[in-house]
């Protein structure tokens, strides 16, 4: 099929680099609080557990529930979301994929942790399905879910210029305005009198055209002044998202290294039964880690759906999931600063393909940066190159 | 023979009700005039009801759409039965679920092929139709496609469709686009997962470039679970682009949230779209960024043909007192009703003689226009209904009807 959609040559254009770099560094974020759990999980476990995206969804399905549960359902009457309201879906979230974390863990992968690994990737990948489609009988009838807009207070856009457009043709289309209100408003007024927007007398017709003249004048302005210009928009939900992330990876952070907690996880992580030994109750380490690890999936999952509006449904953890273990493993499965590398690098490759024109193979370009790092560096970016003694 | 119809009638009437869900495999090629003795000598049920099945997608993503497909159906074939039936004998409908997808809509269409239906109504997407029209065009069994657009899916035979194709849909929003927006610089927006989608962007370009307008950007994104739904980095380069309006191909599942994501990255452009977008789930996943899009559909609950507002009654009666929510509802309706009307019209009970019947079809009142398929190779003429997304009334409606083109006028 000759198609007009798929021509192989694409135009690139360099005035939206830097937006697509945010937007890449944004998604990124995400991808990298999800790549954390995975992480986590196999450091101490060495066990890849395929259930973390389901735990992301039901992360989502917490904000979900919580956003309904303060007023914002399809029946509720609240009003306009606050700061609080934010924090309280993402506590939701993160209670709900925390405790699922442990559910998981003390049921599925504890009373097989002794038995070959193959055996818990084997309960993963079952308790992933069953989680899909199981909540697809259970959860509202597995119909697609939206979290509304409205729950959030920060709605508008920041514009950072870095090249700035044209002002004075800005300020011509601004002369425009009042002309063009004008014009709108006496068109309005004889719309009143007329049987359809689309089916106009003579003179009803004259005055949109009067509205269309003096709107094309202002586009074209207002188009030319940006010529040139790069702009770079951040919604500022979405800063506030990162800002988030941030302070939950520095929260990580200081609780792996400095904690006594952290401590005993890096420890059962070296060396499981020599741990044991010291005194540390590996039980304790282990639903710790799922928990740790299932709570940042809830975090993700919250900012996710909130601020990059995707919509909910049983199977929402699987795509997200797959791009974060692709991260994970990127940097380094068992790495913790290696998930981070691996999500960023990984949300800005996608926005990067898509700028390129191809936003088709916005998912094939994942596995191909994974193959190509991994010929080069079989541990993964920062991972440990550690062969294996059998 | 009268005596023998009425037991016929009462038999079928027991065991219909008995019996359904049973597999047993019932030898659908007996000719009609034999089946009356043949039931009341025989006491197996097989010759007292004809099966006819339905592929709907009353799971996953299309789930609004295949939910109203299969009670549209439901009611078109209890209205066939409570009028008596096809001379006594009843309709029983067999329901396989494609669950959504391409490859179950094949295995649901495979399995109640097995089960000797003698047609099939089904399916809303282009894509599951396609499936299911190979299946059972090498049992010779007659599909007719309910919401199915893509317009080469009837070249090879064995399917008919009730709805219009995408040649003319595309199109209609071109002209619209370009006549009565006014808009000459259009972003187009492609599922590359439906072949629906990029059938419809393809008509869509190519009318609306005829017409003089220009395609500033086209993007494309993945449905069904194999992309994360996020489009910042699409809709940042059609954004660039500075269009005055975007064409969104796909269905209402993306739509909703490419509306929103469109809004939050501040492009300001009329949106439109073709039939995909006919859901209420659109305002839920839509928000307020998803008001004022046009998408061509089928009919309008406001329509003032009688049969629409018979069809609304009977709805109602069955669904307390609601509107259906999504336009598969009025043309699984028709599906169906245009299949048994065929079934009451076949010289013999039998897919090759529904098959002749459905192809004589002439003037067949339906809800959503009068269709005519007699030498139309499947695809019959009739008009498209553009509307505007609003919010939603008291009454559950949320579309608001702006313009109608008939093939007559989109020329």
């Amino acid at each position: 099929m000759v198609s007009l959609l798929s021509l192989p040559i694409a135009s690139v254009d360099f005035t939206t680099l830097p937006q697509q770099l945010v937007n890449g560094l944004l998604l990124g974020a995400i991808y990298a609080l999800i790549a954390l759990g995975y992480t986590m999980v196999y450091g101490v476990l060495k066990l890849i557990n395929f259930a973390h995206g389901e735990v992301f969804m039901l992360g989502s399905y917490g904000a979900l529930f919580t956003a309904w549960a303060l007023g914002f359902g399809p029946n509720g009457n609240a009003a306009q979301g606050s700061l609080l309201t934010l924090v309280l879906m993402l506590l939701g979230a993160m209670a709900v994929s925390g405790s699922m974390g442990l559910v998981i863990e003390r049921f599925a992968y504890r009373p097989i942790r002794n038995h070959p690994r193959i055996a818990s990737l084997i309960t993963a990948i079952g308790l992933s399905l069953l989680l899909q489609y199981g909540g697809q009988v259970f959860i509202l009838e597995g119909k697609k879910q939206s979290i509304p807009e409205k729950v959030s207070p920060y709605q508008s856009n920041i514009d950072i210029n870095i090249v700035k457009p044209n002002e004075k043709l800005l300020e011509e289309a601004k002369a425009l305005q009042p002309k063009l209100d004008a014009a709108t408003a006496a068109f309005k007024e004889k719309l009143k009198t007329e049987k359809s927007e689309f089916d106009l007398s003579p003179q009803g017709e004259l005055l949109r055209d009067e509205v269309d003249k003096l709107t094309k004048e202002q586009r074209k302005l207002q188009d030319d002044s940006k010529k040139g210009s790069v702009l770079v928009q951040i919604a500022q939900g979405k800063l506030i998202m990162l800002a988030f992330t941030l302070v939950l990876m520095a929260g990580l952070t200081y609780l792996v290294m400095k904690t006594k907690m952290g401590r005993a996880m890096r420890a059962v992580s070296q060396d499981f039964n020599a741990a044991s030994l010291m005194g540390i109750n590996i039980n304790t380490v282990i639903s710790f880690t799922f928990f740790l690890g299932s709570v940042l999936a809830g975090a993700g999952a919250m900012m996710y759906s909130t601020f990059q509006s995707a919509p909910i449904d049983t199977f929402s953890g699987m795509a997200p999931g797959v791009k974060a273990f692709v991260a994970a493993v990127l940097g380094g499965i068992g790495n913790i600063p290696g998930a981070v590398l691996g999500g960023i690098i990984m949300g800005i490759a996608e926005n990067l393909v898509s700028w390129a024109g191809y936003s088709n193979y916005r998912d094939a370009i994942a596995f191909v940066i994974l193959i190509s790092v991994l010929l080069f560096r079989p541990g993964g970016i920062l991972g440990s190159n550690k062969v294996e003694k059998v | 023979m009268k005596s023998n119809q009425l037991t016929a009638l009462a038999l079928g009437v027991v065991f219909s009700s008995v019996l359904v869900g049973c597999g047993s495999n019932s030898s659908s090629n007996a000719p009609e005039g034999t089946t009356g003795t043949s039931a009341s000598n025989n006491t197996t049920p097989q010759g007292d009801v004809i099966k006819v099945g339905i592929v709907a997608s009353v799971s996953g993503d299309n789930k609004p759409w295949g939910d109203d497909q299969k009670e549209g159906a439901d009611l078109a074939v209890k209205e066939f039965n409570d009028a008596g039936g096809l001379g006594g004998k009843k309709v029983e409908l067999i329901l396989g679920d494609s669950g959504s997808k391409p490859e179950q809509a094949k295995t649901a269409a495979e399995k109640i092929l097995s089960e000797g239906v003698i047609g099939i109504v089904g399916e809303v997407s282009s894509g599951n139709t396609i499936q299911i029209a190979n299946s059972a065009r090498s049992k010779g069994v007659p599909v007719v496609a309910v919401g199915a657009t893509r317009t080469d899916l009837t070249n090879d035979g064995g399917v008919w469709r009730v709805c219009y194709t995408d040649a003319f849909q595309g199109p209609v929003m071109a002209k619209f686009a370009y006549d009565k927006l006014r808009l000459r610089k259009v972003a187009v927006m492609t599922d590359m997962n439906l072949p629906y989608s990029q059938g419809l962007s393809e008509s869509f370009v190519s009318k609306f470039k005829e017409l003089g307008g220009e395609i500033v950007k086209t993007v494309s994104y993945e449905s069904g679970g194999k992309q994360a739904p996020e489009y910042s980095a699409q809709l940042t380069e059609v954004k660039a682009a500075n269009p005055d309006g975007m064409f969104c191909s796909g269905y209402f599942t993306e739509v909703g949230p490419i509306a929103l994501q469109a809004k939050k990255a501040g492009l300001n452009v009329k949106l439109m779209g073709g039939d995909g977008w006919d859901s209420d789930q659109l305002l839920v996943s839509g928000g307020d960024a998803i008001l004022g899009g046009y998408f061509c559909n089928h009919y309008n609950s406001g329509d003032n043909r009688p049969q629409v507002g018979e069809f609304l009654k009977k709805w109602r009666a069955s669904h307390g007192g609601k509107d259906p929510s999504t336009t598969m509802a009025a043309l699984g309706y028709d599906a169906t009703a245009l299949l048994l009307d065929a079934l009451k019209r076949a010289k013999s009970v039998d897919p090759k003689g529904l098959s002749e019947a459905i192809e004589a079809t002439d003037g067949f009142k339906a809800v959503s226009g009068d269709i005519t398929l007699k030498g139309m190779k499947g695809n019959p003429n009739k008009r498209a209904i553009i509307v505007e997304v609003t919010k939603k009334d008291a009454s559950g409606n949320w579309q608001k009807f702006a313009f109608d083109y008939t093939p007559e006028t989109i020329k």
